[in-house]
């Protein structure tokens, strides 16, 4: 009896380092915004909130978080339009070509994202484009549409296409069905399809940093300014930032349940 | 039965279009490029396959290798971290099992800038959240890692270890837990029922997981730069050098070129065997 409860103890003590080893160098960001030396002295002679005070009053700080929004709310318009359309080919439709459709559409996620990167800003130039937030854009999608594709499909794959052939029998006409049948079976996956294309956009960094020319988005900043001219700034930005997709989804959340217990009492 | 032309592909046309216009055309240019004499800007000189004979001799295989060994190290490692998270949190946890997955996933999420920032200031020398924490409660000093190629490979782990484990755990969840028993029963060994019953039923699983990692590690160039100090250059790095600094383009395309065929190498063969209809209905 006593060897079970030293197993799972054990087990509970693994998980719990796996867990403490995803989370540290996290607390440690924060721990490093409450300093208000440039050198980092830990433990702090003095915690203060001073780095938050000053990346609040910092113009940059609005700028890149002004990019980093404005790149992911293209992506999340563009990611859920072709993913949509995608996952109604991916899982939906029984077509030749599509177990090679399949296949190639999640080549992306199956390759270096920074090589990735390098390879689109070397054709940019050659078309003569250059680099900016708006290429960017493109960039992200090009690693993020595959994504919201098979993310809206797992949750397609277990829809019925018997009930569009229902509701038509009841003498509904091709836009009914496509409002009352389809988009509702579609909506939870392109609910989660939204959100990881925005979550994914908002931190992502190896396609950015080749990609996004003289705009700055916000991990791009965090990158080059840990790398160079280091202050408690850097991690109170990297605070706030990592705190604006937080608040993202715990709104969200609330808004799903919110939803939910208001159409309850009519269903 | 309705319609034998099914509209499958009008629906796929959209996707399809921009992928050719946005990844697979990129990669052709890149392929152009890396046939261009050295140092050119356009796409109309003579080819040549000069660039890719210089690859092999003019001491890129180096960072290619640490790329690789890099990429291996990580996936070994994530998987002998992963399989027993996994099989923890299926089989074990009970009600812990959706928060603790939550908390996995969540890192995925955060800033790779933002993770690494905290793992180096983790482990910053003297002032660093562990040696500042260890000299000031135990008046332990110690040195550190960071701007070693350890660090660098810490951080590969630390950040890939989410992406090995997602899929681990779906491929964990393929094996019956009668089927263990009866190998049990039967009078298998740990070891045995772990290779013969275990191994073969969660493979669709970890295939997918050390796919993912291997490859986002093959490119991985953040861990280097932020934790590694650049105490070695990994493939990414020497690319960005070729067409940044050295403005030499072709050449930095042609070690595009083969960092690409190394990656299909490794995934397309995979790929081909796995069947994403099942993996994804579940």
């Amino acid at each position: 009896m006593t060897g079970a409860r030293h197993i799972t103890a054990l087990r509970a003590l693994w998980v719990t380092a796996i867990l403490a080893f995803l989370y540290v160098p996290i607390m440690s960001v924060v721990l490093a915004s409450m300093a208000n030396t440039r050198y980092m002295r830990f433990p702090h002679k003095v915690w203060t909130l001073d780095a938050y005070r000053e990346a609040i009053a910092s113009f940059t700080t609005w700028q890149i978080h002004a990019i980093s929004f404005w790149i992911a709310v293209y992506v999340v318009i563009f990611a859920v339009l072709l993913g949509t359309l995608g996952a109604v080919a991916f899982a939906r439709f029984d077509w030749r070509g599509r177990s090679v459709f399949q296949r190639l559409l999640v080549l992306p996620i199956f390759f270096p994202q920074p090589v990735l990167g390098l390879a689109l800003l070397l054709s940019l130039n050659a078309v003569g484009l250059a680099p900016s937030w708006k290429t960017a854009i493109v960039a992200h999608l090009v690693w993020i549409v595959p994504i919201v594709t098979l993310v809206i499909s797992i949750r397609f794959f277990g829809y019925d296409p018997a009930q569009e052939e229902a509701a038509r029998d009841l003498g509904a006409n091709r836009w009914q069905v496509i409002r009352e049948v389809t988009l509702p079976a579609l909506w939870p996956g392109i609910f989660s399809g939204a959100l990881f294309a925005f979550l994914l956009s908002w931190s992502n960094l190896p396609l950015s940093v080749y990609t996004s020319g003289p705009d700055t988005p916000l991990p791009v900043w965090l990158f080059s300014r840990t790398a160079t001219n280091y202050s408690p700034l850097v991690p109170s930005v990297a605070v706030i930032g990592t705190l604006i997709s937080a608040l993202l989804v715990v709104s969200l959340a609330l808004l799903l349940i919110t939803a939910r217990r208001l159409r309850a009492p009519r269903g | 039965m309705r319609t034998r032309t099914s509209p499958g592909p009008w629906f796929a046309a959209p996707v399809a279009v921009f992928m050719l216009l946005c990844f697979a055309a990129p990669i052709l240019i890149v392929t152009w490029y890396s046939l261009m004499p050295s140092r050119t800007f356009d796409l109309t000189g003579a080819l040549t396959t000069e660039n890719y004979r210089a690859a092999f001799t003019e001491g890129y295989t180096r960072p290619l290798l640490w790329s690789l060994l890099g990429a291996a190290t990580t996936t070994v490692i994530t998987a002998l971290l992963a399989w027993p998270t996994a099989v923890i949190l299926h089989r074990y946890a009970g009600k812990w099992a959706s928060v603790t997955s939550a908390l996995i996933a969540l890192p995925i999420f955060i800033s790779e800038s933002v993770r690494l920032f905290g793992m180096s200031v983790f482990l910053m020398p003297r002032g660093g959240i562990l040696a500042g924490s260890l000299n000031a409660v135990f008046g332990i000093q110690i040195g550190s890692i960071l701007n070693t190629w350890a660090a660098a490979q810490l951080g590969m782990i630390y950040i890939h270890l989410p992406f090995m484990l997602f899929p681990l755990l779906l491929g964990v969840s393929l094996i019956p837990a009668d089927r263990i028993e009866a190998a049990r029963d039967l009078g298998a060994s740990r070891w045995q029922t772990f290779r013969e019953v275990e191994l073969p039923l969660a493979a669709p699983g970890l295939l997918i997981g050390a796919l993912l990692t291997f490859v986002l590690c093959l490119g991985a160039n953040a861990e280097a730069a932020i934790l590694g100090g650049r105490a070695v250059t990994v493939i990414t790095a020497a690319i960005e050098q070729r067409f940044n600094y050295a403005q030499d383009w072709p050449m930095g395309a042609a070690l595009t070129v083969l960092v690409i065929l190394v990656t299909a190498l490794i995934v397309l063969p995979v790929l081909s065997r796995l069947d994403l209809n099942k993996l994804t209905r579940r």
